[in-house]
């Protein structure tokens, strides 16, 4: 049933809409026309500074997908949001209902682990760079190892994907919390009386009372696990022989785009990397409707 | 609720006295009151900076010179090019001039040069002005700044202490092998290297060896290369035998060659003359200390012949955005920079050497207590070539210095053929983005 609005109504419609107006500009130039453009570029060879593109239908496409580096870089992206999404959930989430509780010095901690997210993600990069060092790095010689961190294609992933849980733990952490402390206090008291034990809490309320939250992280933490760039390019220098095996997709298109001028093949390469995460975001839509808990 | 009301105020009146400062100034005669300056060298700024200002005591137009990192500068300048956001001037460089030139981002110089009396282009180095100067309509797009060298490196305290005697003019590449062998061998408990070369050191590096046994990383007219012919394998295979004396390529990969010399750890690198005034403000300067670059006894004779040492050499251009403002001020401020004059004032100081002949003695003073005259002895008594470039230089550039370049024989220096496979696959990798431009 369709009523039609009051004066008072579209007035207020006509100020809602004039509110809203910023924000839907800057949407609109900042994310949607650089879409489009991005879209529409990939089917080009691209020419000098944007000038006198050449249409050459799906070749940028059909490049790439002969071309292993980017199934490479495909697989190095996801081993990455293998390490980074599980590792930075799980550690936040145990952390989070540590310092949910009542004790002294929660806010300390709570600061500490939140700092790297305040951190400059280059400067992070730098700092883990010398603690991975082999013959000089922090960690080499407090162990007295000689392990090649960083310059070993077959661990090398696993070095920059433990800098990206630590510097995700205090972001997850935080959210973490505030879903915690939604959580109604007569849940665990009514478990208490029936005689649940703190782990039984946990697995009982807390994990699916939190799994909004959860899911969010995810989510979110998937995206941008998928889109990762800076950690690879700071931390690995340009003749890193473990670059090929750990080198993002985001890396090779900045490779491709502005490294060698070729915008075309970068822009299909994004192209392929949106409906990548477009096909994974639809897929968690449905695992959302299924498994999270909603009041 | 006051404080807020106050600080509005204040950002309001900041930004009339910004507006105000726009249209006010003009001493010089130039409408524009600040020059956006663009450069991508640290150890420069304080030198230009001093040049920029004598200009502004005449001119009453500010010079803001910005420092941009040398990958960022051109991701940087790129998108300013395609969007007409450039800096005011800024240099130019043999890696992407021709790119910039043919589409026309750079102001056209050629009237101003003509009316200038500070600017003949018949005094600097001609590959520095060939370069800025566009193939087809022969127009000057850049004005020479200065002109750079490359010479070895070396530090007299490991030297000493392993008792290996230092570099000499006589120096062939075997010598330093020899050389660098035997401090290897005897550092290896301290962790200490004879030598330290990356793949990514190739205009200061490895280049200088190819051309020393006779080839070309491109060919002078730009369209090929000779790496994959005997000659380049022979100069390669000099590198892979120095490389296996040298710091292994995983530790200059993580740690960096300038890092490893500085922190004692190699005894030789090779270096540009750009980077002379990082070495002689470090830590340990008095111990550095510069020969000429060794050269290949390639015919066998014994001697230093033609063409048997060579070292590469560039030059940047000052150039103004094609857009700029005040194209006046803009060429004014190059002119300055590029007049003898400037060029001077840039060598005492010791920026770096000039762009124009003859005017980079003061330069060899310009370090007190470090002798680097090797980076000009090396013009009379050796050979410069240009340091090779094409049309999309980076692409090729990048991909020698990775894997299925020469990244695999630089892992496993003890593998001779693989040097000679890398050679055959650079010759392809440099063809097919030559033909790819």
């Amino acid at each position: 049933m369709k009523r039609k609005m009051s004066k008072a109504q579209k007035d207020e419609a006509k100020w809602a809409y004039l509110f809203v107006t910023p924000t839907i500009l800057g949407l609109l130039i900042l994310n949607f026309y650089p879409i489009f453009n991005t879209i529409y570029q990939s089917f080009f060879k691209t020419g000098d500074f944007g000038r006198g593109n050449i249409f050459n239908g799906v070749a940028n496409y059909t490049k790439l997908m002969s071309d292993g580096a980017i199934w490479q870089a495909f697989w190095n992206t996801i081993k990455y949001a293998i390490i980074e999404v599980p590792f930075g959930v799980v550690i936040a989430l145990i952390l989070a209902v540590f310092l949910n509780k009542k004790l002294a010095g929660t806010s300390v901690y709570r600061t500490i682990f939140f700092l790297p997210m305040v951190c400059a993600p280059a400067a992070v990069a730098m700092v883990w760079k010398w603690l991975y060092n082999t013959q000089f790095g922090l960690i080499n010689n407090i162990f007295h190892t000689k392990i090649e961190w960083i310059s070993n294609p077959s661990i090398a992933w696993i070095s920059i994907g433990i800098i990206g849980v630590w510097s995700i733990i205090g972001y997850n952490m935080v959210l973490f919390i505030s879903g915690l402390q939604e959580i109604p206090g007569d849940y665990y008291e009514a478990a208490m009386i029936d005689g649940a034990t703190g782990i039984k809490q946990f697995f009982y309320i807390t994990i699916p009372l939190l799994s909004p939250t959860t899911f969010f992280i995810v989510q979110t933490r998937l995206i941008g696990a998928l889109t990762v760039f800076d950690l690879m390019f700071m931390v690995m220098d340009k003749t890193n022989r473990a670059l090929n095996k750990v080198q993002s997709v985001v890396y090779l298109f900045y490779q491709y785009s502005f490294t060698n001028g070729d915008k075309g093949t970068g822009a299909a390469l994004v192209v392929m990397l949106l409906i990548f995460i477009m096909i994974l975001t639809v897929i968690l839509q449905q695992i959302e409707k299924k498994y999270v808990y909603h009041n | 609720m006051k404080m807020r009301k106050i600080t509005a105020l204040l950002l309001a009146s900041t930004m009339v006295v910004g507006g105000c400062s726009i249209v006010s100034a003009e001493d010089g005669g130039f409408s524009a009151s600040e020059l956006q300056v663009n450069i991508w060298d640290n150890n420069q700024l304080a030198g230009l900076q001093e040049i920029a200002d004598a200009w502004t005591e005449t001119s009453g137009v500010k010079v803001n010179i910005n420092v941009v990192t040398w990958d960022n500068y051109w991701t940087l300048l790129e998108a300013g090019a395609s969007g007409g956001e450039m800096p005011d001037v800024f240099w130019m460089h043999s890696n992407v001039a021709q790119m910039y030139m043919e589409n026309d981002l750079l102001l056209n110089l050629d009237e101003y040069i003509e009316n200038d009396d500070a600017i003949d282009l018949a005094n600097y180095y001609e590959g520095i002005v060939d370069l800025y100067t566009r193939a087809d309509n022969g127009v000057h797009y850049a004005i020479p700044k200065d002109h750079d060298t490359i010479a070895l490196l070396y530090n007299k305290a490991i030297f000493d202490k392993y008792g290996v005697e230092y570099p000499t003019d006589d120096w062939t590449w075997e010598d330093l092998y020899e050389a660098a062998k035997a401090i290897t061998e005897a550092g290896a408990d301290d962790g200490v290297y004879g030598m330290a070369m990356n793949t990514s050191n190739n205009q200061d590096g490895w280049y200088n060896i190819v051309y020393d046994y006779g080839a070309e990383v491109i060919t002078e007219d730009h369209k090929g290369t000779t790496i994959g012919s005997d000659e380049g394998k022979a100069g390669m295979e000099m590198v892979r035998k120095i490389l296996t004396v040298s710091a292994p390529q995983t530790v200059v990969a993580e740690t960096g060659t300038d890092s490893l010399f500085q922190s004692g750890l190699t005894a030789m690198i090779t270096q540009g003359s750009w980077m002379i005034n990082s070495f002689y403000t470090s830590a340990n300067a008095a111990d550095y200390a510069w020969a000429m670059l060794p050269y290949a006894d390639a015919n066998g004779n014994g001697s230093c012949d033609e063409g048997e040492r060579q070292s590469a050499y560039n030059g940047l251009g000052w150039a103004a955005a094609y857009n700029t403002e005040d194209p006046d001020a803009a060429y004014s401020l190059i002119s300055f920079f590029c007049s003898e004059e400037g060029q001077k004032m840039q060598s005492e100081l010791g920026v770096t050497m000039a762009g124009m002949k003859d005017a980079s003695e003061a330069f060899t003073n310009a370090f007190d207590g470090m002798d680097v005259s090797a980076f000009t002895r090396i013009e009379e008594e050796g050979t410069l070539y240009f340091r090779p470039y094409t049309r999309n230089t980076t692409v090729w550039e990048d991909a020698l210095q990775q894997a299925g370049g020469f990244l695999d024989p630089w892992q496993n220096p003890e593998d001779a053929d693989l040097m000679a496979t890398a050679c055959d696959n650079a010759q392809k990798i440099i063809e097919d983005a030559i033909a790819a431009e």
